[in-house]
Protein backbone atom coordinates (compact mmCIF):
# COMPACT_ATOMS: atom_id res chain seq x y z
CA UNK A 1 0.00 0.00 0.00
CA UNK A 2 2.40 2.39 1.00
CA UNK A 3 4.70 1.39 -2.40
CA UNK A 4 1.91 2.45 -4.39
CA UNK A 5 1.32 5.81 -2.22
CA UNK A 6 4.90 6.50 -2.76
CA UNK A 7 4.61 5.68 -5.83
CA UNK A 8 6.38 8.81 -8.19
CA UNK A 9 3.41 10.33 -10.79
CA UNK A 10 6.31 12.60 -12.32
CA UNK A 11 9.08 14.40 -10.54
CA UNK A 12 9.28 14.42 -6.96
CA UNK A 13 5.13 14.30 -6.90
CA UNK A 14 4.06 11.13 -6.14
CA UNK A 15 0.03 9.27 -5.62
CA UNK A 16 -0.09 10.52 -2.24
CA UNK A 17 0.63 13.93 -2.85
CA UNK A 18 -2.20 13.53 -5.70
CA UNK A 19 -4.65 12.21 -3.66
CA UNK A 20 -3.74 14.92 -0.79
CA UNK A 21 -4.71 17.51 -3.52
CA UNK A 22 -8.03 15.36 -4.28
CA UNK A 23 -8.99 15.64 -0.22
CA UNK A 24 -8.06 18.96 -0.04
CA UNK A 25 -9.91 20.20 -2.59
CA UNK A 26 -13.29 18.20 -1.82
CA UNK A 27 -12.76 19.37 1.68
CA UNK A 28 -12.73 22.91 0.39
CA UNK A 29 -15.87 22.29 -1.17
CA UNK A 30 -17.57 20.96 1.46
CA UNK A 31 -16.59 23.81 3.11
CA UNK A 32 -17.35 26.52 0.52
CA UNK A 33 -20.83 25.13 0.27
CA UNK A 34 -21.57 24.93 4.22
CA UNK A 35 -20.26 28.39 4.38
CA UNK A 36 -22.42 29.56 1.92
CA UNK A 37 -25.42 27.58 2.98
CA UNK A 38 -24.97 28.59 6.04
CA UNK A 39 -25.01 32.50 5.08
CA UNK A 40 -27.82 32.30 2.35
CA UNK A 41 -30.12 31.07 5.28
CA UNK A 42 -28.98 34.16 7.98
CA UNK A 43 -29.22 36.89 5.06
CA UNK A 44 -31.75 35.40 2.55
CA UNK A 45 -34.51 37.98 4.46
CA UNK A 46 -31.80 40.90 5.25
CA UNK A 47 -29.95 41.68 1.38
CA UNK A 48 -31.57 41.54 -1.98
CA UNK A 49 -31.23 38.48 -3.60
CA UNK A 50 -29.38 39.28 -6.59
CA UNK A 51 -26.58 40.74 -4.07
CA UNK A 52 -26.81 37.82 -1.80
CA UNK A 53 -26.44 35.15 -4.35
CA UNK A 54 -23.19 37.15 -5.68
CA UNK A 55 -22.15 37.60 -2.61
CA UNK A 56 -22.31 33.76 -2.30
CA UNK A 57 -20.89 33.01 -5.47
CA UNK A 58 -17.67 34.93 -4.87
CA UNK A 59 -17.07 33.67 -1.29
CA UNK A 60 -18.10 30.16 -2.83
CA UNK A 61 -15.56 29.90 -5.53
CA UNK A 62 -13.46 32.54 -3.71
CA UNK A 63 -12.57 29.60 -1.24
CA UNK A 64 -12.15 27.38 -3.16
CA UNK A 65 -9.92 29.67 -5.58
CA UNK A 66 -7.78 29.95 -2.46
CA UNK A 67 -7.30 25.95 -1.95
CA UNK A 68 -6.50 25.53 -5.17
CA UNK A 69 -3.44 27.58 -5.18
CA UNK A 70 -2.31 26.52 -1.93
CA UNK A 71 -2.15 23.21 -3.28
CA UNK A 72 -0.12 23.81 -6.17
CA UNK A 73 3.22 23.36 -4.79
CA UNK A 74 2.51 20.26 -3.68
CA UNK A 75 1.45 19.64 -7.24
CA UNK A 76 4.99 20.40 -8.24
CA UNK A 77 3.41 23.79 -9.41
CA UNK A 78 5.45 27.11 -8.88
CA UNK A 79 3.00 30.38 -9.17
CA UNK A 80 5.39 32.21 -11.20
CA UNK A 81 5.94 29.43 -13.72
CA UNK A 82 2.41 29.04 -14.12
CA UNK A 83 2.17 32.34 -15.16
CA UNK A 84 4.49 31.76 -18.11
CA UNK A 85 2.92 28.30 -18.84
CA UNK A 86 -0.85 30.33 -18.54
CA UNK A 87 0.38 32.52 -20.71
CA UNK A 88 1.11 30.14 -23.49
CA UNK A 89 -1.86 28.11 -22.22
CA UNK A 90 -4.02 31.16 -22.43
CA UNK A 91 -3.59 31.78 -26.29
CA UNK A 92 -4.06 28.00 -27.05
CA UNK A 93 -7.15 27.79 -25.36
CA UNK A 94 -8.49 31.43 -26.18
CA UNK A 95 -8.31 30.38 -30.07
CA UNK A 96 -9.55 26.82 -29.21
CA UNK A 97 -12.64 27.84 -27.43
CA UNK A 98 -13.53 31.09 -28.75
CA UNK A 99 -17.52 31.17 -28.13
CA UNK A 100 -16.53 29.59 -24.52
CA UNK A 101 -14.56 32.94 -23.84
CA UNK A 102 -17.09 35.29 -25.82
CA UNK A 103 -19.54 34.34 -23.15
CA UNK A 104 -17.09 34.87 -20.55
CA UNK A 105 -16.24 38.46 -21.55
CA UNK A 106 -20.11 38.75 -22.33
CA UNK A 107 -20.86 37.27 -18.77
CA UNK A 108 -18.07 39.78 -16.78
CA UNK A 109 -19.86 42.95 -18.51
CA UNK A 110 -23.80 41.78 -18.11
CA UNK A 111 -22.60 41.15 -14.42
CA UNK A 112 -20.99 44.50 -14.07
CA UNK A 113 -23.46 46.41 -16.26
CA UNK A 114 -26.57 44.89 -14.56
CA UNK A 115 -28.77 45.56 -17.58
CA UNK A 116 -30.71 42.25 -15.46
CA UNK A 117 -30.72 41.19 -11.77
CA UNK A 118 -32.04 37.50 -10.61
CA UNK A 119 -35.45 37.75 -9.78
CA UNK A 120 -36.23 40.33 -12.56
CA UNK A 121 -38.71 39.85 -14.61
CA UNK A 122 -36.93 40.19 -18.90
CA UNK A 123 -37.79 39.37 -22.57
CA UNK A 124 -34.57 38.25 -24.18
CA UNK A 125 -34.62 37.42 -27.87
CA UNK A 126 -38.71 36.49 -27.32
CA UNK A 127 -37.82 34.49 -24.05
CA UNK A 128 -39.60 35.77 -21.53
CA UNK A 129 -39.63 34.75 -17.63
CA UNK A 130 -37.87 35.27 -14.55
CA UNK A 131 -34.22 35.51 -14.18
CA UNK A 132 -33.15 32.69 -12.16
CA UNK A 133 -29.14 33.38 -12.33
CA UNK A 134 -26.97 35.20 -14.15
CA UNK A 135 -23.97 33.43 -14.32
CA UNK A 136 -20.10 33.74 -15.78
CA UNK A 137 -21.19 31.67 -19.04
CA UNK A 138 -24.62 31.66 -19.30
CA UNK A 139 -27.70 33.58 -18.25
CA UNK A 140 -30.87 31.27 -16.42
CA UNK A 141 -34.25 32.17 -16.81
CA UNK A 142 -37.43 30.43 -15.60
CA UNK A 143 -40.09 30.77 -18.24
CA UNK A 144 -43.78 32.32 -17.11
CA UNK A 145 -44.88 28.69 -17.98
CA UNK A 146 -41.95 26.73 -15.74
CA UNK A 147 -39.71 25.77 -18.03
CA UNK A 148 -35.86 26.11 -18.08
CA UNK A 149 -34.29 28.18 -20.76
CA UNK A 150 -30.49 28.62 -20.43
CA UNK A 151 -29.12 31.56 -22.46
CA UNK A 152 -25.48 31.99 -23.54
CA UNK A 153 -23.94 35.14 -22.15
CA UNK A 154 -22.71 36.69 -25.61
CA UNK A 155 -26.17 36.22 -27.13
CA UNK A 156 -27.75 38.31 -23.94
CA UNK A 157 -24.67 40.55 -24.65
CA UNK A 158 -25.69 41.25 -28.23
CA UNK A 159 -29.49 41.01 -27.99
CA UNK A 160 -32.09 43.66 -27.31
CA UNK A 161 -33.26 42.95 -23.23
CA UNK A 162 -36.31 44.46 -22.56
CA UNK A 163 -36.77 44.66 -18.45
CA UNK A 164 -39.83 44.84 -17.63
CA UNK A 165 -39.01 45.47 -13.65
CA UNK A 166 -36.07 47.54 -14.34
CA UNK A 167 -38.15 51.05 -13.48
CA UNK A 168 -40.09 51.33 -10.55
CA UNK A 169 -43.36 51.95 -12.02
CA UNK A 170 -44.79 51.10 -15.26
CA UNK A 171 -48.01 52.05 -17.21
CA UNK A 172 -50.40 50.04 -18.85
CA UNK A 173 -53.34 50.57 -20.97
CA UNK A 174 -56.84 49.36 -21.80
CA UNK A 175 -59.09 50.52 -24.48
CA UNK A 176 -62.83 49.88 -23.83
CA UNK A 177 -65.24 50.69 -26.30
CA UNK A 178 -69.15 51.44 -25.15
CA UNK A 179 -72.57 52.01 -27.26
CA UNK A 180 -73.12 55.56 -28.72
CA UNK A 181 -75.94 56.00 -26.54
CA UNK A 182 -74.40 55.03 -23.59
CA UNK A 183 -72.99 58.48 -21.57
CA UNK A 184 -69.39 58.71 -22.09
CA UNK A 185 -68.86 61.13 -18.84
CA UNK A 186 -70.90 58.95 -16.40
CA UNK A 187 -68.30 55.28 -18.03
CA UNK A 188 -65.43 57.63 -17.24
CA UNK A 189 -66.35 58.51 -14.07
CA UNK A 190 -67.12 54.55 -12.91
CA UNK A 191 -63.74 53.63 -14.18
CA UNK A 192 -62.02 56.53 -12.19
CA UNK A 193 -64.10 55.50 -8.95
CA UNK A 194 -62.49 51.79 -9.58
CA UNK A 195 -58.80 53.34 -10.04
CA UNK A 196 -59.63 54.83 -6.90
CA UNK A 197 -60.47 52.09 -5.39
CA UNK A 198 -57.56 49.95 -6.04
CA UNK A 199 -54.21 50.22 -3.81
CA UNK A 200 -51.79 49.55 -6.35
CA UNK A 201 -53.31 51.66 -9.05
CA UNK A 202 -50.90 54.59 -8.33
CA UNK A 203 -52.27 58.08 -7.26
CA UNK A 204 -49.02 59.62 -8.46
CA UNK A 205 -48.73 59.76 -11.78
CA UNK A 206 -52.45 60.62 -12.34
CA UNK A 207 -54.45 57.91 -14.19
CA UNK A 208 -55.79 58.73 -17.70
CA UNK A 209 -59.38 58.20 -18.36
CA UNK A 210 -60.43 60.18 -21.56
CA UNK A 211 -62.38 59.41 -24.80
CA UNK A 212 -59.91 58.73 -27.58
CA UNK A 213 -61.65 57.89 -30.96
CA UNK A 214 -65.07 57.49 -32.27
CA UNK A 215 -64.72 53.90 -33.54
CA UNK A 216 -66.88 52.03 -36.32
CA UNK A 217 -69.43 50.11 -33.41
CA UNK A 218 -68.18 52.40 -30.04
CA UNK A 219 -67.06 55.41 -28.47
CA UNK A 220 -63.34 54.10 -27.34
CA UNK A 221 -62.58 55.15 -23.82
CA UNK A 222 -58.50 55.20 -23.23
CA UNK A 223 -57.55 54.18 -19.44
CA UNK A 224 -53.78 54.76 -18.71
CA UNK A 225 -52.66 53.87 -15.14
CA UNK A 226 -49.30 53.24 -13.93
CA UNK A 227 -48.60 50.64 -11.11
CA UNK A 228 -45.67 49.67 -9.74
CA UNK A 229 -43.38 46.91 -11.61
CA UNK A 230 -44.08 44.49 -9.33
CA UNK A 231 -47.65 44.48 -9.49
CA UNK A 232 -48.82 45.26 -13.01
CA UNK A 233 -49.54 42.92 -14.17
CA UNK A 234 -51.82 41.37 -11.04
CA UNK A 235 -53.61 45.04 -10.96
CA UNK A 236 -54.36 44.59 -14.80
CA UNK A 237 -55.62 41.43 -14.54
CA UNK A 238 -58.31 42.53 -11.46
CA UNK A 239 -59.41 46.35 -12.79
CA UNK A 240 -60.13 45.36 -16.24
CA UNK A 241 -63.10 42.49 -15.13
CA UNK A 242 -63.93 45.51 -12.69
CA UNK A 243 -64.89 47.80 -14.81
CA UNK A 244 -66.62 45.51 -17.38
CA UNK A 245 -68.71 44.29 -14.82
CA UNK A 246 -69.63 47.54 -13.00
CA UNK A 247 -70.14 49.42 -16.18
CA UNK A 248 -72.64 46.47 -16.85
CA UNK A 249 -74.18 47.03 -13.58
CA UNK A 250 -74.71 50.94 -14.44
CA UNK A 251 -76.43 50.29 -18.20
CA UNK A 252 -73.22 50.89 -19.78
CA UNK A 253 -72.68 48.31 -22.43
CA UNK A 254 -69.81 47.63 -24.30
CA UNK A 255 -71.25 46.62 -27.86
CA UNK A 256 -70.74 43.97 -30.31
CA UNK A 257 -69.06 44.74 -33.33
CA UNK A 258 -72.27 45.94 -35.51
CA UNK A 259 -73.13 47.45 -39.56
CA UNK A 260 -76.00 49.46 -40.17
CA UNK A 261 -76.77 48.78 -43.69
CA UNK A 262 -78.84 51.38 -45.82
CA UNK A 263 -81.07 49.57 -49.18
CA UNK A 264 -81.11 51.90 -52.35
CA UNK A 265 -84.70 50.15 -53.13
CA UNK A 266 -86.67 48.75 -50.62
CA UNK A 267 -86.91 45.08 -49.63
CA UNK A 268 -89.99 43.04 -49.69
CA UNK A 269 -88.99 40.58 -47.18
CA UNK A 270 -91.49 37.90 -45.78
CA UNK A 271 -90.96 38.27 -42.06
CA UNK A 272 -94.54 35.44 -41.74
CA UNK A 273 -93.11 33.14 -43.98
CA UNK A 274 -96.80 32.01 -45.07
CA UNK A 275 -95.02 31.37 -48.80
CA UNK A 276 -94.58 28.17 -50.32
CA UNK A 277 -91.19 26.86 -49.36
CA UNK A 278 -90.71 28.26 -46.18
CA UNK A 279 -93.76 26.18 -44.58
CA UNK A 280 -91.90 23.45 -42.14
CA UNK B 1 -57.71 48.33 23.33
CA UNK B 2 -53.92 48.70 22.50
CA UNK B 3 -51.79 47.34 25.07
CA UNK B 4 -51.15 43.67 26.61
CA UNK B 5 -53.74 41.44 27.12
CA UNK B 6 -53.92 37.56 28.40
CA UNK B 7 -54.31 35.02 25.58
CA UNK B 8 -56.96 32.64 27.17
CA UNK B 9 -60.30 34.48 26.07
CA UNK B 10 -59.27 37.38 24.19
CA UNK B 11 -61.26 39.38 22.09
CA UNK B 12 -62.06 42.44 20.65
CA UNK B 13 -64.25 45.27 18.64
CA UNK B 14 -62.38 47.45 16.20
CA UNK B 15 -64.98 49.61 14.20
CA UNK B 16 -66.79 46.81 11.88
CA UNK B 17 -63.87 44.01 12.58
CA UNK B 18 -63.94 41.29 15.39
CA UNK B 19 -60.66 39.48 16.64
CA UNK B 20 -60.52 36.85 19.53
CA UNK B 21 -59.21 33.58 20.69
CA UNK B 22 -60.62 30.55 20.70
CA UNK B 23 -59.03 27.54 22.75
CA UNK B 24 -59.27 24.54 20.79
CA UNK B 25 -58.31 21.73 22.10
CA UNK B 26 -54.08 21.76 22.70
CA UNK B 27 -53.76 25.18 20.92
CA UNK B 28 -55.71 28.44 20.02
CA UNK B 29 -57.29 29.81 17.15
CA UNK B 30 -56.86 33.26 16.10
CA UNK B 31 -59.71 34.58 14.28
CA UNK B 32 -60.52 37.71 12.61
CA UNK B 33 -63.90 38.86 11.28
CA UNK B 34 -65.28 41.68 8.72
CA UNK B 35 -66.09 41.36 5.37
CA UNK B 36 -64.76 37.57 5.44
CA UNK B 37 -63.42 35.43 8.38
CA UNK B 38 -59.42 35.12 9.07
CA UNK B 39 -58.01 32.13 10.87
CA UNK B 40 -54.53 31.26 12.14
CA UNK B 41 -53.99 28.24 14.23
CA UNK B 42 -51.14 29.35 17.32
CA UNK B 43 -49.29 26.84 18.61
CA UNK B 44 -48.78 27.76 22.61
CA UNK B 45 -49.81 26.70 25.77
CA UNK B 46 -49.49 29.80 27.09
CA UNK B 47 -48.69 33.65 26.03
CA UNK B 48 -49.73 37.30 26.29
CA UNK B 49 -51.58 39.13 23.19
CA UNK B 50 -49.97 42.62 22.14
CA UNK B 51 -52.31 45.18 20.41
CA UNK B 52 -50.37 47.48 18.53
CA UNK B 53 -50.48 50.46 15.94
CA UNK B 54 -47.71 49.90 13.26
CA UNK B 55 -45.88 51.31 10.28
CA UNK B 56 -48.69 51.47 7.62
CA UNK B 57 -46.60 49.81 5.06
CA UNK B 58 -47.75 46.65 5.53
CA UNK B 59 -51.50 46.32 3.59
CA UNK B 60 -52.84 44.66 1.15
CA UNK B 61 -49.06 43.47 0.96
CA UNK B 62 -45.55 45.05 1.80
CA UNK B 63 -43.97 46.19 -1.07
CA UNK B 64 -42.35 49.60 0.38
CA UNK B 65 -40.81 50.81 3.16
CA UNK B 66 -41.68 54.51 2.60
CA UNK B 67 -45.00 57.09 3.46
CA UNK B 68 -45.92 60.07 1.43
CA UNK B 69 -48.05 62.66 3.74
CA UNK B 70 -49.85 64.84 0.78
CA UNK B 71 -51.17 68.03 2.60
CA UNK B 72 -54.54 69.08 1.92
CA UNK B 73 -53.26 73.16 1.23
CA UNK B 74 -49.83 73.72 0.18
CA UNK B 75 -47.47 75.11 2.95
CA UNK B 76 -45.44 78.30 2.63
CA UNK B 77 -42.47 78.67 4.62
CA UNK B 78 -40.78 81.52 5.57
CA UNK B 79 -36.39 81.87 5.09
CA UNK B 80 -34.52 80.12 7.67
CA UNK B 81 -37.66 79.94 10.23
CA UNK B 82 -38.53 76.57 12.09
CA UNK B 83 -42.27 76.19 13.11
CA UNK B 84 -44.10 72.80 14.10
CA UNK B 85 -47.67 71.24 12.83
CA UNK B 86 -49.95 68.28 13.22
CA UNK B 87 -50.21 66.00 10.72
CA UNK B 88 -52.40 62.89 10.53
CA UNK B 89 -51.20 59.38 9.15
CA UNK B 90 -53.05 56.02 8.47
CA UNK B 91 -53.13 53.51 11.32
CA UNK B 92 -52.61 49.78 10.53
CA UNK B 93 -52.68 47.47 13.73
CA UNK B 94 -51.11 43.99 14.32
CA UNK B 95 -51.09 41.23 16.57
CA UNK B 96 -48.69 39.99 18.54
CA UNK B 97 -47.79 37.04 20.49
CA UNK B 98 -45.38 36.70 23.33
CA UNK B 99 -43.96 33.53 24.74
CA UNK B 100 -40.88 32.79 25.77
CA UNK B 101 -39.41 35.84 25.40
CA UNK B 102 -39.79 35.89 22.25
CA UNK B 103 -42.61 37.79 19.50
CA UNK B 104 -44.79 36.52 16.82
CA UNK B 105 -46.78 38.30 14.23
CA UNK B 106 -49.94 36.99 14.12
CA UNK B 107 -52.05 39.59 11.64
CA UNK B 108 -51.80 43.08 10.53
CA UNK B 109 -55.39 44.98 9.87
CA UNK B 110 -56.03 48.21 9.49
CA UNK B 111 -59.88 50.15 8.79
CA UNK B 112 -58.11 52.38 5.96
CA UNK B 113 -58.11 51.27 2.44
CA UNK B 114 -54.56 51.85 1.58
CA UNK B 115 -53.26 53.73 -1.83
CA UNK B 116 -49.80 53.94 -3.05
CA UNK B 117 -48.23 56.77 -5.57
CA UNK B 118 -44.72 57.18 -7.10
CA UNK B 119 -42.78 59.79 -5.66
CA UNK B 120 -40.04 61.15 -8.10
CA UNK B 121 -39.91 59.89 -11.48
CA UNK B 122 -40.90 56.00 -13.18
CA UNK B 123 -36.91 55.52 -13.54
CA UNK B 124 -35.58 55.89 -10.22
CA UNK B 125 -38.18 57.15 -7.71
CA UNK B 126 -39.49 54.92 -5.03
CA UNK B 127 -43.01 53.83 -3.97
CA UNK B 128 -44.62 55.34 -1.28
CA UNK B 129 -47.78 54.67 0.50
CA UNK B 130 -49.89 57.73 0.08
CA UNK B 131 -52.05 59.44 2.59
CA UNK B 132 -53.62 63.19 2.47
CA UNK B 133 -53.67 65.02 5.83
CA UNK B 134 -54.62 68.59 6.46
CA UNK B 135 -51.92 70.69 8.13
CA UNK B 136 -52.93 71.84 12.24
CA UNK B 137 -51.53 74.24 14.92
CA UNK B 138 -53.07 71.93 17.01
CA UNK B 139 -53.59 68.37 17.84
CA UNK B 140 -56.72 67.12 15.60
CA UNK B 141 -59.35 64.80 16.63
CA UNK B 142 -58.83 61.36 15.15
CA UNK B 143 -60.49 57.95 15.07
CA UNK B 144 -57.32 56.48 16.86
CA UNK B 145 -58.04 53.03 15.42
CA UNK B 146 -57.79 54.86 12.31
CA UNK B 147 -55.52 57.71 12.15
CA UNK B 148 -52.56 58.34 14.68
CA UNK B 149 -51.71 62.20 14.68
CA UNK B 150 -48.20 63.29 13.88
CA UNK B 151 -45.98 66.30 15.09
CA UNK B 152 -43.53 67.60 12.63
CA UNK B 153 -41.34 70.06 12.70
CA UNK B 154 -40.46 72.12 9.59
CA UNK B 155 -37.03 73.46 9.00
CA UNK B 156 -36.69 75.91 6.57
CA UNK B 157 -32.57 76.50 5.89
CA UNK B 158 -32.53 77.96 2.63
CA UNK B 159 -32.84 81.82 1.93
CA UNK B 160 -36.17 81.64 -0.08
CA UNK B 161 -39.73 81.35 0.86
CA UNK B 162 -40.07 76.92 0.31
CA UNK B 163 -43.89 76.09 -0.97
CA UNK B 164 -44.48 72.62 0.53
CA UNK B 165 -46.76 70.08 -0.33
CA UNK B 166 -45.72 66.38 0.96
CA UNK B 167 -43.76 64.90 3.26
CA UNK B 168 -41.56 61.69 2.80
CA UNK B 169 -40.33 59.50 5.25
CA UNK B 170 -38.93 56.18 6.00
CA UNK B 171 -40.95 54.23 8.30
CA UNK B 172 -38.16 51.73 8.94
CA UNK B 173 -37.23 54.46 11.34
CA UNK B 174 -40.73 55.30 12.75
CA UNK B 175 -41.47 55.16 16.21
CA UNK B 176 -45.26 55.22 17.12
CA UNK B 177 -46.60 55.62 20.48
CA UNK B 178 -50.46 55.35 21.99
CA UNK B 179 -51.93 55.81 25.07
CA UNK B 180 -55.81 55.58 25.48
CA UNK B 181 -56.86 58.50 23.36
CA UNK B 182 -54.16 58.99 20.72
CA UNK B 183 -51.70 57.19 18.90
CA UNK B 184 -48.70 59.52 18.07
CA UNK B 185 -45.54 59.63 16.25
CA UNK B 186 -43.12 62.64 15.22
CA UNK B 187 -41.06 63.94 12.64
CA UNK B 188 -38.85 66.51 11.63
CA UNK B 189 -38.16 67.75 8.15
CA UNK B 190 -35.03 70.12 7.75
CA UNK B 191 -35.73 71.94 3.91
CA UNK B 192 -32.18 72.70 2.68
CA UNK B 193 -33.19 73.65 -1.04
CA UNK B 194 -36.98 74.45 -2.75
CA UNK B 195 -36.67 71.11 -4.01
CA UNK B 196 -34.82 69.38 -1.27
CA UNK B 197 -35.53 68.19 2.23
CA UNK B 198 -34.67 65.95 4.44
CA UNK B 199 -36.58 63.95 6.83
CA UNK B 200 -36.67 61.89 9.67
CA UNK B 201 -38.40 60.21 12.77
CA UNK B 202 -37.99 61.73 16.09
CA UNK B 203 -38.09 59.50 19.32
CA UNK B 204 -39.81 61.11 21.48
CA UNK B 205 -43.78 60.44 23.03
CA UNK B 206 -45.92 63.37 23.07
CA UNK B 207 -46.66 62.69 27.07
CA UNK B 208 -44.65 60.49 29.25
CA UNK B 209 -47.32 58.55 30.14
CA UNK B 210 -47.25 57.10 26.46
CA UNK B 211 -46.46 53.61 25.93
CA UNK B 212 -44.26 52.65 22.77
CA UNK B 213 -45.62 50.49 19.96
CA UNK B 214 -43.51 47.48 18.89
CA UNK B 215 -42.44 48.08 15.44
CA UNK B 216 -42.77 45.52 12.54
CA UNK B 217 -39.79 45.92 11.54
CA UNK B 218 -37.87 45.32 14.76
CA UNK B 219 -40.00 42.15 14.99
CA UNK B 220 -39.24 40.80 11.80
CA UNK B 221 -35.36 41.55 12.35
CA UNK B 222 -34.97 43.65 9.48
CA UNK B 223 -31.45 45.84 10.10
CA UNK B 224 -32.28 49.34 9.63
CA UNK B 225 -28.82 51.38 8.46
CA UNK B 226 -29.90 54.82 7.99
CA UNK B 227 -32.77 57.15 10.05
CA UNK B 228 -33.16 59.74 7.64
CA UNK B 229 -34.30 60.52 3.73
CA UNK B 230 -33.62 62.88 1.81
CA UNK B 231 -36.32 63.95 -0.50
CA UNK B 232 -34.58 65.13 -3.57
CA UNK B 233 -37.20 64.82 -6.41
CA UNK B 234 -39.64 68.03 -4.72
CA UNK B 235 -41.22 68.74 -2.02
Amino acid sequence: MMDVLGYKLYEDVTVYDVLFVVVVMVVATIVAKLITTNLRRALIDKMKRDQLELMLKIIYFGIIVIAFIGVLPTLGLELSGLLVAGGIAGIVIGFASQSVVANLVSGIFLISEKPIKIGDQINIDGVAGFVEDVNILSTIIRTYDGLYVRIPNEKVFTSNITNYVAHIARRFEYVIGIRYSDDAEKAIEIIKNLIEDHPFALKNPEPQVFVDNLGDNSVNIVVRIWAPSTEWYSVKMELLWKIKTELERNGIEIPFPQRVVWFANELKANVEGKEEGWQA
Amino acid sequence: MFGYHELSDFSAEIGKISIRFEKDGNFYRYVREDDGREEKSIFTGSGRVIINPVEPVNLPKEITNFLQIKFDKKFLSEPKFSTEVYLTFPIEIAVFIAAKKSLGLIDVFSLNKPKFTLYGDPRAGIICRYWESGVYSDIPEVDKYREGVMKLRITNSDDEWVEVNSVVLDVYGMKIYYDGELVYSAASMNITSPKVAETRFIERPLRDSMKKALELYVARRIAVTRSKFVMEWGL
